[in-house]
């Protein structure tokens, strides 16, 4: 079993990497192609390159080798050797200390900043390695990079959807009033409040009926089963454990009474659509909507 | 500029030559860049754009809009679903911070198949 | 009512304030008093909202105020605005207090932003119907409202579109508007990105720091002091049937606001005047489909007509019904409704920068798709 934090530690014990310096001077004949290929008609990168271009000068090129030092190379592999195979970029924050001028020769060192895991992820489990590159001219910073990959052991069958990572997901509030529905939505039961003095179902329920005035809340299990009344597409801002954009369907069910929920697929109002049960944890399960196969 | 301000939404047609052409250009030479075989035999669905093409177009959006005086101080992004070849790219952006003549501008790149890449954008722009 | 507004004040709309929520509230009653002509000793009341984080006895420290003996809150957000004004109008015709100065300070942009998901909402057992499945923000909840009206009328993106280009071309010619000379044309909306569907960005209010201060005393008291007073001829709150905040998803009927109904009938039979009777309308404008649900509401038009009855321009400054003269909250700024009420005050006197012509009577609205309140301010008692 390899200790992949041990590991870690001692990668980033060793510091920064040893400068490695750019194939040529910042030149204008790669500046110009880069402004070419990016489309980019700048008037004024004459005389300094694009910032964005930085990383450009130190690239290792098409038979490029990483250095023995190199601090990514080293942790890639510790985590190749632990089962952990893939690798996806997921950031980077590139900080210009200033614009970098035609004839000047970088050079960039690189160190392990961070690694954490293992973390669930959509693409399966893995760990969130983080380095942190300087480049310089001389002894001068010109530039900083934070970089972070996610290296990761495939899931078995990429799930169509990202999982909603729990810590992230917004927990309903529960009380005496409304813990027949959360228990009915762990039993796959999705469960309307019936009244026991005159049967009035609603939604959302509470403690007394507004018809009878009876406090004695029953319930009954719907079949889960209604039509799209009204919906929303969500695209910003975020909203904690969704991915977006997602639909928000409000709808009638054959009982009568109105719910929200989640809808996987198009949306439009009249939609026939049926309960579907999430399991989030052992508390919680979360109903939402899908269209019905025999509408 | 002011907070609140929007960039005009700018589209970039992710042809295979763009794709590639940017690649090399930006001096990457990883296959799944430029060989659409070996991208696809690594479970890709094409092959689809390098990072630092996606740091390149993100700081052309902003400097198209702010013009050739704004300094570039800082590109921060977050890398989401892959820009394949044959996508449209499409950048919104929005001002959401303003000191003096610091300013953050929020940027998103998207495709068909979601955020392709969000991030912000500090600049520095003449008084 | 025995009442009228005798002083209004602000401070700077901006993104930043870079000064706490309680400067701001001193701030802007300050400058309300000294806009009234009142000392903070004349001031013997204070009311706010429940959401305002600025103590009634915060206020009246920094404002040196020695005595208090009316102080309340109202709840529901925006709904508070012209409640407040109720409040303070209740009280100067009982007696329980002679000046009384309605506020609402924030910092809104820079701290704590409505527009984002407040996880911490969620606590709230009515909000657990809806922020689990996502929909957690106040633009989405609008949203599932217009989507719906849009089925049972027609409606279209362009039709809310419309209040947010009349909103910003007034705005355009206020100085004090953060949209200041920024029109917007139905194509800008058109192109704007797609915050909640259907709701666009340009379809959304603000979000500002700021603060608005108004003082309210007796019709005679406001007689002496400087400025013209605005009567408060009506002030009343509404809450309908199976009433939620901002998810009244409930009810038969998703095209209406049948809160802001009950406040419509109050405030027509309160002043005895009617919708032809009113020269400016200062209408809730957090999110443009609501501007169309509440002239149906008021009675400016008949149900699922709105959309006809803006298009005719009637919302213009030389309109039938001119709206949100200062540019409203998506063009001048959000205040949770109460610059509205300075702008509403502003008409009355004819010191306003988009001034209507001959006002008698000017109508105000609070928030929309929560319990809300309206004013009906005039020339007269
Ligand atoms: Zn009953």
């Amino acid at each position: 079993m390899i200790d992949v934090e041990k590991e870690a530690a001692r990668i980033a014990e060793q510091g920064e990497s040893a400068p490695r310096l750019a194939r040529d001077p910042v030149n204008l004949p790669m500046i110009n192609n880069w402004l070419e290929a990016i489309g980019d008609q700048h008037p004024g990168y004459t005389e300094v390159a694009p910032p964005a271009m930085v990383q450009v000068w130190t690239m290792a090129g098409l038979h490029g080798q990483r250095t023995l030092d190199d601090p990514l190379g080293a942790m890639m592999k510790i985590l190749d050797e632990a089962g952990f195979t893939s690798v996806v970029a997921t950031n980077s924050d590139q900080t210009y200390h200033r614009y970098l001028k035609v004839g000047e020769h970088v050079s960039v060192t690189t160190s392990l900043e961070d690694v954490t895991g293992p973390k669930k992820t959509a693409l399966g489990e893995g760990w969130f390695v983080t380095t942190r590159s300087t480049w310089y001219v001389g002894d001068e910073p010109v530039a900083e990079m934070r970089f972070r990959v996610l290296k990761f052991r495939p899931a078995e069958k990429p799930a169509p959807r990202p999982e909603v990572p729990k810590a992230q997901a917004i927990r309903p509030a529960i009380n005496r009033d409304t813990e027949y529905f959360w228990e009915g939505c762990r039993n796959e039961e999705l469960r309307i409040q019936r009244c026991g003095g005159c049967g009035l179902l609603r939604h959302p329920p509470g403690p007394m009926c507004p018809e009878c005035g009876a406090t004695k809340p029953k319930y009954l299990v719907s079949d889960g089963r209604g039509v799209v009344y009204s919906y929303v597409v969500h695209h910003h801002p975020q909203v904690p454990g969704k991915q977006t954009p997602f639909v928000i369907a409000l709808v009638e069910l054959d009982e009568g009474v109105r719910m929200l929920g989640e809808l996987e697929g198009e949306p439009s109002i009249g939609l026939p659509v049926e309960v579907v049960f999430t399991k989030v944890d052992e508390e919680l399960t979360m109903p939402s909507w899908r269209p019905r196969a025999d509408r | 500029m002011r907070i609140g301000d929007s960039l005009p939404e700018w589209h970039v047609e992710a042809t295979p030559t763009f794709v590639i052409s940017t690649a090399l250009a930006t001096r990457d030479f990883q296959d799944v860049h430029h060989d659409r075989d070996l991208a696809i035999q690594r479970g890709s669905k094409d092959i689809f754009i390098n990072i630092l093409t996606t740091t390149g177009l993100v700081q052309r959006y902003v400097t198209d809009w702010a013009g050739p005086e704004a300094l570039v101080r800082q590109v921060n992004i977050r890398l989401g679903a892959p820009c394949y070849a044959y996508d449209t790219l499409k950048f919104f952006g929005q001002v959401i911070e303003r000191e003096e003549q610091d300013l953050t501008i929020e940027v998103v790149g998207r495709t068909d198949h979601g955020d392709h890449v969000t991030g912000t954008v500090k600049i520095e722009v003449p008084a | 009512m025995n009442a009228a507004i005798a002083g209004i004040g602000a401070t700077d709309f901006s993104k930043d304030s870079g000064r706490s929520e309680l400067q701001l509230a001193a701030e802007a009653a300050r400058a309300a008093l000294d806009d009234a002509g009142l000392e903070p000793s004349d001031v013997d009341g204070l009311v706010s909202f429940t959401m305002d984080t600025n103590a009634e006895i915060a206020v009246a420290r920094e404002l040196g105020i020695p005595e208090l003996t009316f102080f309340s809150r109202v709840h529901y957000g925006g709904g508070a605005a012209c409640a407040t004004v109720q409040q303070a109008a209740m009280a100067v015709e009982t007696g329980m207090a002679k000046v009384v100065v309605c506020y609402r300070a924030f910092n809104e942009r820079s701290g704590h932003r409505f527009g984002q998901v407040q996880t911490a909402a969620a606590a709230n057992i009515d909000n657990s119907w809806s922020y689990p499945m996502g929909l957690g923000t106040p633009a989405a909840m609008v949203a599932m409202f217009a989507r719906r009206y849009m089925h049972e009328y027609g409606a279209t993106s362009e039709d809310f579109g419309r209040i947010a280009v009349v909103d910003r071309k007034h705005a355009a010619t206020n100085p004090h508007a953060w949209f200041h000379n920024r029109p917007i044309t139905l194509d800008d909306h058109q192109a704007s990105r797609w915050i909640s569907e259907p709701l666009r960005l340009l379809d959304c209010c603000q979000e500002t720091d700021g603060g608005v201060a108004l003082v309210v005393t007796s019709a005679e008291r406001a007689r002496d002091l400087p400025n013209k007073p605005a009567h408060v001829k009506a002030a009343t709150q509404g809450s309908g049937a199976d009433q939620f905040t901002m998810t009244s998803y409930y009810r038969d009927d998703l095209t209406r606001l049948p809160e802001m109904g009950v406040v419509a009938r109050g405030l027509w039979e309160r002043s005895g005047i009617g919708p032809s009777d009113v020269d400016v309308a200062v209408l809730y404008d957090h999110f443009t489909p609501f501007v169309l649900v509440q002239l149906e509401e008021l009675g400016f038009c008949g149900r699922g007509e709105a959309k006809d009855f803006v298009a005719s321009g009637a919302l213009e400054l030389d309109g039938s019904l001119p709206l949100n003269p200062h540019g409203g909250q998506l063009g001048e700024a959000y205040l949770h409704g109460m610059n509205g009420i300075a702008e509403a005050v502003r008409q009355v006197r004819g010191t306003a920068v988009n001034q209507v012509a001959n006002v008698e009577h000017v109508l105000v609205t609070a928030g929309t798709g929560v319990p809300t309140s309206g004013l009906v301010l005039g020339q007269s008692p």
